[in-house]
């Protein structure tokens, strides 16, 4: 079934939805796979910020079609990734166990000259340490295209 | 790496030709069953093209790996802003480039802002934006 499409009073209310969180370990073998897939130095371990959207997004605690769903939309209607902001505020670490916990910061439909209307929706997930303390944050943006449906 | 000054250039990192296969396995890590990644008839049907499409943080390690290898490790990089400008075919040269920003001091850390991109070569830009990485001891 098709998921309805928000409107903008309903896109206000999913400002603040928070994700159901989860942890994630790095796990010696999956961050070996990783870094040989992204060409990456083996001794960076798991210190590239690209490891913080990696684990993020894994244990955010929906599946990506979910996501899409919260917001009237299916793969197949082409979400896309806009920017991606993150911050490490200490080192990932190969074993390390990290709780993540995240929101819908904003939500808010716009025009664009080549995309025609679509969605704009930020959300952060934060990796904790087991201590509690903030180890990283990445803050992303998806833009959803409208006008085809 | 103290005369680090604005307007520098960070050695390019070249990427390619990006392979089909690690895209394959690079999905299987990452769970993510979207077909682009591994179905050829899945991109033409999307009319997205006859080759698959990279994944956005395979693009984005790349300009980290620029970052590392100037600034001697991935952890170096504090903080990394990218914006999504277009795609990554499978069989693509990249180019990933950097110049430095603005160099300042923190806690007794040397931090350099970059502005970064990921271009494909005698192609479009794929993602642009900026890194803070920090330098020296």
């Amino acid at each position: 079934m098709t998921p309805a499409v928000p409107d903008e009073a309903k896109l206000d209310e999913l400002v603040g939805t928070e994700f159901p969180g989860g942890e994630f370990t790095f796990e010696r073998w999956w961050v070996r796979l990783v870094n040989e897939c992204a060409l990456a130095d083996p001794a960076d371990e798991a210190g590239s910020p690209v490891f913080v959207f990696l684990a993020a997004t894994s244990a955010m605690g929906v599946s990506w079609e979910r996501l899409w769903s919260w917001f009237g939309a299916r793969e197949s209607d082409g979400p896309m990734a806009g920017e991606i902001h993150t911050v490490l505020h200490r080192p990932l670490r190969v074993g390390g166990t990290y709780a993540v916990r995240g929101r819908i910061e904003s939500a808010r439909r716009k025009r664009g000259a080549r995309t025609g209307v679509f969605d704009l929706v930020g959300y952060r997930l934060d990796l904790h340490e087991t201590s509690g303390e903030l180890a990283a944050s990445c803050t992303s943006s998806i833009l959803f295209p409208r006008e085809r449906r | 790496m103290t005369s680090v000054r604005p307007g520098d250039a960070l050695p390019d990192y070249r990427v390619g030709p990006v392979s089909a296969e690690k895209m394959k396995t690079m999905s299987a890590l990452m769970r993510d069953a979207n077909p682009i990644h591994f179905d050829v008839a899945a991109v033409r049907a999307l009319g997205l093209g006859d080759r698959v499409i990279n994944q956005g943080p395979l693009n984005q390690a790349y300009v980290v790996s620029l970052l590392g290898r100037w600034a001697g490790g991935a952890h170096r990089v504090r903080e990394l802003r990218l914006r999504h400008l277009g795609a990554v075919h499978a069989g693509d040269r990249l180019r990933a480039h950097g110049t430095v920003l603005d160099v300042s001091e923190q806690d007794g850390e040397l931090l350099v802002r970059c502005e970064v991109g990921l271009d494909v070569l005698g192609g479009d830009p794929v993602l642009s934006g900026t890194a803070t990485v920090h330098v020296g001891g």
